[in-house]
């Protein structure tokens, strides 16, 4: 299914680009669809683009329950 | 550690033409038995959270799953407001693929902006609806009916689609319509694959996804131990399509087009549209039932519950067992597990195309069609 992985923002790039760090790999979206995004935001990243912001708690809980289906087998 | 999930298709090339199909998947289809002893209301919370795009479809499904276990009926107004908020991301994916992809795929540039719009107008629905933030109560959150707001976003949301189309999205699904602003206008991808004479292109025969769902779903669901129809459902040995082309086959547009083209390129495209001015048509329709409501208060929830929800991919199904409150088993079934199923809809429209220098081109405009809900990337074996 299309999970919701929040990737954190580790740096703002030029042309409304952006690098995010996912679970320690980082790479280079496009921040066109959203607004007032700074570092330290999570994002919800889909093919390259980010799609909302996420408060940053709401963020570490589910990358908690993505750690666990992880765990129990299942890619993440 | 984590990475974004996805679908890898092969296509084996013998004499000149695709000879087979090879749909490799990393989706997680199995992830809602984590939810398993956790409280029904946590869970609820979680759906929308784990899923990017359908986020609101897998929350209402869940809801209506977890009602159905506990023999809950939610009001008309209540009912209303769920499936406006369900059309209401419909239209968003639609209109962003429209906006992002279409441009992209014939060659040009994304127009960010107007999918920047429509998202922009539809996203504050939910607050708008339920202001408490109690929406996924089951019997349903207290509920505001605030036409007027309701009304001036789905207004905004046409606006920025009339903008995006060049022309009223309601006007440009009527066959006349649609046909002369394919012939005067070869720059949009429509008009494109029209131009080309790619209208047919990979045609294949049709197995529409049943209204209510596959007769043995309940059934199936209810015994699938080990995942594996979760992760390749069919039915009978059928491989139902589900999404907009099955979904909206009836329509006078669709009808006219797939009479021409059968289940070919163009069909697929303008059902996309489809989905888009119905789904606009409908949250109007639903914004005249709302009406304000106090919230509901239920004791534990027991029982077994399976719902159903015509999503912006297609049908989704959730299944859900309660024990005083607390999950005992959860299943979900996506459309993608349909549509890209390795004997499924893609399969059938992917193979015995000619291996012309266009054919990955052909490809990923026909993997575009169906819509996976994942990146999906595409290699000529």
């Amino acid at each position: 299914m299309c999970l919701a992985l929040p990737s954190r923002v580790v740096a703002l790039l030029d042309d409304d680009q952006a690098k995010v760090d996912l679970g320690g790999v980082t790479k280079a979206i496009s921040l066109a669809l959203v607004e007032d995004v700074a570092v330290g935001d999570y994002v919800i990243v889909h093919v390259g683009y980010a799609l909302t912001k996420v408060d940053p708690v709401e963020a570490e809980k589910t990358l908690a329950l993505f750690a666990q289906m992880a765990a129990a087998g299942e890619p993440a | 550690m984590f990475s974004e999930s996805g679908i890898s298709i092969g296509l084996r090339i013998r004499d000149g033409a695709v000879a087979a199909v090879l749909i490799r998947s990393t989706r997680m289809v199995r992830a809602a038995r984590l939810f398993a002893k956790r409280p029904h209301a946590e869970v609820l919370h979680l759906l929308p959270a784990v899923f990017s795009l359908c986020g609101t479809a897998q929350a209402m499904t869940g809801l209506a799953a977890m009602e159905k276990a506990a023999a809950i009926t939610a009001s008309p107004a209540q009912k209303a407001a769920r499936a406006l908020l369900v059309q209401a991301e419909t239209v968003t994916e639609h209109g962003l693929t429209i906006a992002r992809d279409w441009p992209t795929l014939a060659g040009g540039q994304p127009r960010l902006d107007h999918a920047k719009r429509i998202r922009g107008a539809l996203a504050g629905l939910r607050s708008v609806l339920y202001p408490q933030g109690d929406w996924l109560s089951p019997g349903g959150g207290a509920l505001t009916a605030d036409c007027d707001r309701i009304c001036a976003a789905i207004d905004q949301a046409r606006q920025s689609i009339t903008q995006l189309m060049g022309h009223d999205i309601g006007e440009l699904v009527l066959p006349i319509a649609f046909q002369a602003w394919l012939e005067r206008d070869p720059g949009h991808l429509p008009g494109l694959v029209r131009a080309k004479g790619w209208a047919g292109l990979g045609a294949a025969p049709f197995l529409p996804m049943p209204e209510m769902g596959p007769p043995d779903l309940a059934a199936r669901m209810a015994t699938d131990r080990d995942g594996q129809y979760l992760a390749r459902p069919d039915c009978a040995g059928r491989v139902f399509e589900t999404g907009a082309l099955a979904h909206w086959a009836w329509h006078p547009l669709i009808r006219d087009l797939m009479d021409r083209h059968g289940t070919g390129l163009l069909p697929r495209l303008a059902a996309r549209l489809v989905a888009l001015a119905e789904g606009l048509h409908e949250m109007e329709e639903l914004a005249r039932d709302l009406r304000t409501e106090p919230a509901c208060s239920l004791p534990g929830l027991s029982g077994e519950g399976l719902a159903l929800t015509e999503a912006a991919r297609g049908l989704l199904a959730h299944r859900v067992v309660l024990n005083d409150g607390k999950i005992s088993q959860y299943q979900i079934l996506a459309p993608t597990e349909w549509n890209f199923h390795p004997e499924g809809p893609l399969v059938r429209t992917l193979h015995g195309l000619p291996a012309d220098p266009d054919l990955e081109w052909q490809a990923r405009l026909l993997v575009n069609a169906l819509d996976p809900c994942v990146a999906c990337t595409i290699t000529l074996e």
